[in-house]
C-alpha cells in the first residue's frame, strides 16, 4: 500500500464541494467518495470532515436534508447550492492557476533563467 | 458568502438548539456505524470493529465543539455559560445581590425619573410633522423706550433689552402679505380659559386661537370632521367654528362621532364643533398638554377671552404669536433681514412711534418646542435634579465597586485556579464583566420600574390638584435608551475594579500562599479611598437635602398675614358679551349675597386678586398733597368685597373697614396697608388723606383705614405696599373674581350648595378652581416641596449607602487585623482601647471624606442661591448639621465591627494564624 498523502491546508472544503457536486451524499459517503476518487491516496481526518461540512452549510455553499441511506438508516444528505457551485468553480480555477505556477517554478531547469 | 445567509443559519441554530444537538449526535452515530460495518466487511471482528472505528474517529465531543464553532455558536455558548455562572454566583450571596441590585435600582430609577422629566422640559418637540423646521418670531427692543407698550403675553427683560413673542394682528397681516422669504406665516395665541356650556352644563376650557392656515401649515389633519380653514378666518363673527382636542372629545363626548355639528356655548356665544384633533396633538403653544378648544382668530371680537375687546385692528396691542417654516434655499439671515424691513415699516405706519422711540427688530428663533414656557422656569431645577441624581448613581456605583473589591479578594484563589487550568485572561475578563453587566442589567430593570413610579409623581410640578393636566410624552424610546445606556455604563464603571483584579492575578502567588498575605496592603488603601470618596459624595447630597428641607421649613413657617384655615376659594369668570361693565358688579354682588345665605357659611367675600396665587394688579397711587416721583406712581392693589378683612382675618389697625355704605354711587374710598402707609406717609396719619389713581386713572379717592400687612402674590416676597378698593366702586371691567368663603363645612358638602347658588343666578356660569386657601398656598411652594422630598430621598439613600460602605470596610479591617488585635489584647490592652482604636480609624476616614465633601459642596451650592429661602448656600448650621450626621453614621456603622474587635479572644486569634 502506498504511503498516503496528507491533505494540504485549505483544500478540504474544495474537495467536499467537488464530492457533493457529483450528487447528494451523506457525510460518510463524502469521505468514501473522496478517498475512492483519489485511489485511497489521500488521508482525511474523519473528525475534521464534519466541522467542514457544517462550515460550508453555514456559509450557504451546501444544504442538507434527512433521507434514507443505502442500508435503510436515517442519514443527513448534503447537496450543492447555486452559491456552492459558483464557489467550486472559482476555487477550481484558482487551484489550477496555482498548481500551474508552482509546477512551472519547480520544473525550472538551471539554464532556463 | 452573504452575511444574511450566515445570520439565518446562526438564528436557526440558536432557536432549534436541541434539535441541532440531536442531529449532530445522530449524524456522528451514523458515521461510526457505517465505518464499523465497513471494517467488519474488511474482516475485522465485530468486537474490535466498533472500538477501532471510535479510535480512528477521535473524540466526538471535540468534533462536536468544532462543528458548533463552524456555526458561529462559540461566543453564544460562552456567553450562556458565563451568564449561568454569574447567576449562580449572585444566587450564592443573596445579601450582596440584594444590596447591589437594590442600590443600583434606586440610582438608575432616580436618573430615569429625572431624565424623563428633563426630556419633557427640555427635549420634547411639538407633535407635528418636522417640528425642527418651525421658526418662532420674536421682537427685541431697548428696554422702556420701545413702542411696545401694551402686551398680552410673555415679556422678558434681558440686560438692557426687552423681548417677547407677541405681535399685533395688523402687523402680522402686513408681515404675511409681504413675506417672500419664508413659507406662509401662520399665527396662534393661547387665549386661556373660556367658559363653555354643553347641553346646559357649564365648565371651563383652555383655548387657542389660530389663523385660518394654521392646520395647513403645521401639516395636521383632524381625526374627525374638518380643520379650521382660511375661509373660517375672514369676517369677524361670521364663522363661529371650533375644533376640539382628542382629550376633550373623550372626556365630554365619549368619543361619539355625533359631536361633529354640535353647537356649544363658548363665553355664551354659540359655536359649532367642526372637527376633532388627532391624539397627541397639543397645539403650537406647548408640548405638554393640549388646550381643549381651537377657534379661528376671526372669533376674537365675539369671544373676548379674558375680558379683552376686539384686537384685530388694534395696532399697538401685542398679543399673538407668529410661526413659519423656512423656504428652501433661503438662509435664516436673509429671511430675518428681509422681514425686518417689512416689520419696521409696519410698526412705523401702524403704531406711529414718537421721534426718539427706538424701533424693535425681529429675531427668528427655534419654534420646535412652541413658546417653550416650561423650559424658562424649570431648566435650572431640572439641571440641579439631574446633577443630584447623577451623584446618587455615582455613589451606588462606588458602593458596588467596593463590595466587588472585597469579593474579588475572596475569589483570588478561584481565579488563580482557573488561570492554572488554562483559562485565557481575556476569557476571565469577559467572565467578570458578564457578572458586572448582569448586575447592572438587573439594577436597570428594577430602576426602570422605580423610575416609572417616581416619574408619575413628578408632573405635579407643572400642574395643580384641582386642574390636573393630561401629559403627553413621558416614557418612550428615548427613556428606554437612556436607562439601557446608563445601566451598561454603570456596569462597566464598577465592573472595572474586579476585572482589573482578575487581569492582575498571578497564577502562582495565590496558590502557593495562604489567603492571608499578598495583596492586602493595596486592597486596604484603595478600599478606604473608595469609602472616603463615598462619604464625600454623601456629604454633598446631605448638604443639598438639608438646604432644601430648611428652605421648605422656612417657607412653611412664613406667616402670610391672614388666616388661611377653613377658607374655601374659587373664581367666577363672567363672559363680557353677557355682562358688559358695569353689569358684572351687579352679578357679583348678587352672587356674594347668595353664597352668604348658604347655611354653614360663616362669611363670604370676593377679590380681584387671589392671595399667594402669583397674581398681581398694579395701578397708580399719587397722594394729592405730597410730591411723588413719576417713576414710582404705581402700587400693588386689590379690589375686594366689604367683608374682605373680616373674612380673611386681616386686622384693621386704624380707621374703618369697608361697609355696606361704600356703594357704586357713594364717595370713593380706599384702605392701605401699613407698608404703604410707612412708604408714602411717613410721620403723617394717612386716614382721611386723598390720592389720585385706582383702577380708573383720574379718580380722587379718600383713605379711610389702615390694615395689617399680608403676603401678596407669593410666600417668598415680603409683604409689599398695597391698597384696597371696594370692588363695587371699580367701574372698569373686572374679568373675573375670586371668592373666599369661610366655613367649617367639608368640600364635598359645600360644592353642591355653591353650584346651586350660582345656577340660581346664571346656569351657564361655572365654578372655577374650587380649592382651599391652604391648598393654594401649598401649591405655590409645590416646587420647593418636590425638591425637598426628592433631595431628602437622595440624601437618605446616600447615608444608607455610606453606612454600608463604612461597615463593609471596617468589618474587613477587623478581620484582617484579628491577629494583631489578639497580640494587643494578650499584651494587656483593654477591650475599650481596642474598640476606640477601630472607631477612631472610622472617624478619621469620615473626617477626611466629610472635609472633602464640604469643600466641593461649598463650590457647588452657590448655584442654588436663587432656589433657597431665608438661607445662604454656605449656611453654617446646615454644614454643621450635615457633617455631624455623617460622623454619626460613620460611628454607627463601625460600632459593630469595633465591638467585634474588642471581643476577640487572644488565644484563638493567635492560634488562628
Amino acid at each position: 500500500m502506498n504511503k498516503q498523502l496528507d491533505l494540504l491546508q485549505g483544500t478540504l472544503d474544495m474537495l467536499i464541494l467537488k464530492a457533493v457536486s457529483l450528487g447528494p451524499q451523506h457525510g460518510y459517503g463524502v469521505l468514501l467518495r473522496i478517498q475512492q476518487i483519489s485511489g485511497d491516496q489521500l488521508e482525511i481526518q474523519q473528525g475534521s470532515l464534519y466541522p467542514a461540512l457544517y462550515r460550508l452549510e453555514h456559509q450557504g455553499a451546501i444544504t442538507s436534508e434527512w433521507g434514507e441511506s443505502e442500508n435503510n438508516r436515517r442519514a443527513k444528505f448534503y447537496r450543492l447550492t447555486a452559491a456552492g457551485r459558483a464557489q467550486l468553480r472559482t476555487e477550481t480555477g484558482k487551484w489550477n492557476r496555482m498548481t500551474e505556477v508552482i509546477a512551472g517554478i519547480l520544473n525550472t531547469a538551471p539554464g532556463e533563467i | 458568502m452573504s452575511l444574511f445567509v450566515r445570520l439565518k443559519s446562526w438564528l436557526r441554530a440558536v432557536t432549534f438548539r436541541s434539535r441541532l444537538e440531536r442531529e449532530m449526535d445522530e449524524e456522528l452515530d451514523f458515521h461510526l456505524e457505517s465505518y464499523t460495518l465497513e471494517l467488519i466487511r474488511r474482516g475485522v471482528s465485530p468486537q474490535d470493529a466498533a472500538r477501532r472505528a471510535r479510535i480512528e474517529f477521535g473524540g466526538a465531543t471535540v468534533h462536536k465543539e468544532e462543528m458548533r464553532a463552524s456555526l458561529g455558536l462559540r461566543l453564544w455558548d460562552d456567553l450562556r455559560a458565563d451568564l449561568r455562572y454569574a447567576l449562580r454566583m449572585l444566587a450564592k450571596s443573596p445579601v450582596f445581590t440584594i444590596i447591589a441590585v437594590g442600590s443600583l435600582a434606586l440610582g438608575i430609577g432616580a436618573n430615569t425619573a429625572i431624565f424623563t422629566l428633563a426630556k419633557q422640559v427640555l427635549l420634547d418637540r411639538l407633535t407635528v410633522p418636522h417640528p425642527e423646521q418651525l421658526i418662532l418670531f420674536h421682537w427685541v427692543a431697548p428696554k422702556r423706550t420701545s413702542v411696545v407698550n401694551h402686551v398680552w403675553g410673555d415679556f422678558d427683560v434681558i440686560s438692557d433689552n426687552a423681548t417677547g413673542t407677541s405681535f399685533p394682528y395688523p402687523i402680522y397681516q402686513e408681515l404675511r402679505a409681504h413675506n417672500q422669504v419664508l413659507q406662509d406665516l401662520f399665527a396662534f395665541k393661547g387665549t386661556g380659559r373660556l367658559t363653555v356650556s354643553v347641553d346646559g352644563e357649564a365648565d371651563v376650557v383652555q383655548s387657542e386661537m389660530v389663523s385660518g392656515n394654521y392646520y395647513q401649515e403645521l401639516g395636521i389633519h383632524t381625526a374627525l370632521g374638518r380643520p379650521i380653514l382660511p375661509s373660517d378666518d375672514t369676517v369677524p363673527g361670521n364663522s363661529n367654528v371650533v375644533v376640539i382636542s382628542d382629550g376633550y372629545w373623550t372626556k365630554r363626548f365619549g368619543r361619539s362621532p355625533g359631536a361633529i355639528g354640535k353647537v356649544i356655548l363658548l363665553n355664551s356665544t354659540p359655536f359649532t364643533i367642526i372637527g376633532v384633533n388627532p391624539p397627541h396633538f397639543t397645539g403650537a403653544k406647548n408640548v405638554h398638554a393640549s388646550p381643549e378648544v381651537f377657534v379661528p382668530f376671526s372669533t376674537q371680537p365675539v369671544l373676548r377671552p379674558n375680558g379683552h375687546g376686539s384686537f384685530l385692528d388694534v395696532p399697538d396691542m401685542w398679543w399673538m404669536q407668529i410661526m413659519a417654516r423656512p423656504r428652501p434655499g433661503i438662509s435664516q439671515q436673509t429671511a430675518t433681514a428681509a422681514l425686518n424691513v417689512v416689520f419696521q415699516a409696519a410698526v412705523r405706519s401702524t403704531a406711529k412711534p414718537g421721534k426718539d422711540e427706538a424701533m424693535p427688530h425681529l429675531v427668528l428663533a427655534d419654534g420646535s418646542r412652541g413658546l417653550n414656557e416650561s423650559a424658562r422656569s424649570l431648566t435650572q431645577p431640572v439641571y440641579v435634579l439631574m446633577a443630584l441624581a447623577g451623584l446618587v448613581l455615582l455613589l451606588a456605583c462606588t458602593n458596588i465597586a467596593n463590595l466587588l473589591l472585597a469579593r474579588s479578594a475572596a475569589r483570588q484563589r478561584e481565579i488563580s485556579v482557573r488561570l492554572a487550568l488554562g483559562a485565557g485572561r481575556m476569557r476571565l475578563l469577559r467572565q467578570t464583566l458578564t457578572e458586572s453587566l448582569l448586575l447592572s442589567f438587573l439594577g436597570g430593570l428594577a430602576g426602570l420600574f422605580l423610575g416609572y413610579i417616581g416619574f408619575t409623581a413628578i408632573p405635579r410640578l407643572m400642574s395643580t390638584p384641582w386642574e390636573p393636566l393630561e401629559f403627553n410624552g413621558g416614557f418612550d424610546g428615548r427613556v428606554f435608551a437612556f436607562t439601557a445606556g446608563i445601566s451598561v455604563f454603570t456596569g462597566l464603571l464598577f465592573g472595572l475594579v474586579p476585572a482589573w483584579k482578575a487581569m492582575q492575578t498571578e497564577v502562582n502567588a495565590d496558590l502557593k500562599d495562604g489567603a492571608q498575605t499578598t495583596t492586602h496592603r493595596r486592597k486596604g488603601v484603595s478600599g478606604k479611598a473608595i469609602v472616603a470618596f463615598q462619604i464625600a459624595l454623601s456629604t454633598i447630597l446631605v448638604v443639598g437635602a438639608v438646604l432644601f428641607a430648611r428652605t421648605l421649613a422656612n417657607l412653611d413657617s412664613v406667616n402670610p398675614g391672614f388666616n388661611p384655615d377653613h377658607l374655601v376659594i374659587f373664581s367666577i369668570q363672567q363672559p363680557k358679551s353677557q355682562y358688559p361693565a358695569p353689569q358684572e358688579i351687579a352679578l357679583h354682588h348678587s352672587l356674594e349675597e347668595k353664597f352668604a345665605a348658604i347655611p354653614g357659611v360663616e362669611s363670604v367675600t370676593l377679590s380681584a386678586i387671589g392671595l399667594i396665587a402669583e397674581d398681581i394688579s398694579e395701578d397708580n397711587f399719587v397722594p394729592l398733597d405730597s410730591p411723588q416721583k413719576a417713576s414710582d406712581k404705581a402700587q400693588f392693589d386689590n379690589a375686594v368685597g366689604e367683608q374682605y378683612f373680616a373674612t380673611m382675618g386681616i386686622p384693621i389697625v386704624a380707621g374703618r373697614s369697608f361697609n355696606s355704605h361704600d356703594t357704586e354711587t357713594a364717595p370713593m374710598v380706599a384702605i392701605i396697608n401699613q407698608a404703604l402707609a410707612r412708604k408714602l406717609f411717613p410721620g403723617v396719619n394717612p386716614v382721611g388723606q386723598e390720592f389720585r389713581g385706582g383702577y380708573d386713572e383720574d379718580k380722587v379717592i379718600q383713605i379711610v383705614g389702615i390694615c395689617a400687612n399680608t403676603r401678596y402674590s407669593t410666600l417668598r416676597d415680603d409683604p409689599p405696599p398695597l391698597f384696597y378698593l371696594p370692588y363695587r366702586q371699580v367701574s372698569s371691567y373686572l374679568p373675573s373674581m375670586n371668592y373666599e368663603i369661610r366655613t367649617r363645612m367639608g368640600m364635598a358638602a359645600l360644592m353642591p350648595l355653591l353650584r346651586h347658588a350660582v345656577q340660581s343666578v346664571d346656569k351657564n356660569l361655572p365654578l372655577i378652581d374650587v380649592r382651599t386657601q391652604q391648598q393654594q398656598i401649598d401649591q405655590s411652594i409645590q416646587q420647593e416641596r418636590t425638591f425637598a422630598s426628592l433631595t431628602a430621598g437622595f440624601g437618605s439613600l446616600a447615608l444608607i449607602l455610606a453606612c454600608i460602605g463604612i461597615y463593609g470596610i471596617m468589618a474587613y479591617t477587623v478581620t484582617r487585623r484579628t491577629n494583631e488585635i489578639g497580640i494587643r489584647l494578650a499584651l494587656g490592652a483593654q477591650a475599650g482601647q481596642v474598640m476606640w482604636m477601630i472607631l477612631s480609624e472610622a472617624c478619621w476616614l469620615a473626617v477626611a471624606g466629610v472635609g472633602a465633601g464640604l469643600g466641593v459642596a461649598l463650590l457647588i451650592t452657590k448655584y442654588l442661591r436663587a432656589m433657597l429661602f431665608r438661607l445662604k448656600p454656605d449656611d453654617p448650621f446646615t454644614l454643621l448639621l450635615a457633617s455631624l450626621l455623617l460622623l454619626a453614621v460613620a460611628l454607627l456603622a463601625s460600632f459593630l465591627p469595633a465591638r467585634a474587635a474588642s471581643k476577640v479572644n487572644p488565644i484563638q486569634a493567635l492560634r488562628h494564624e
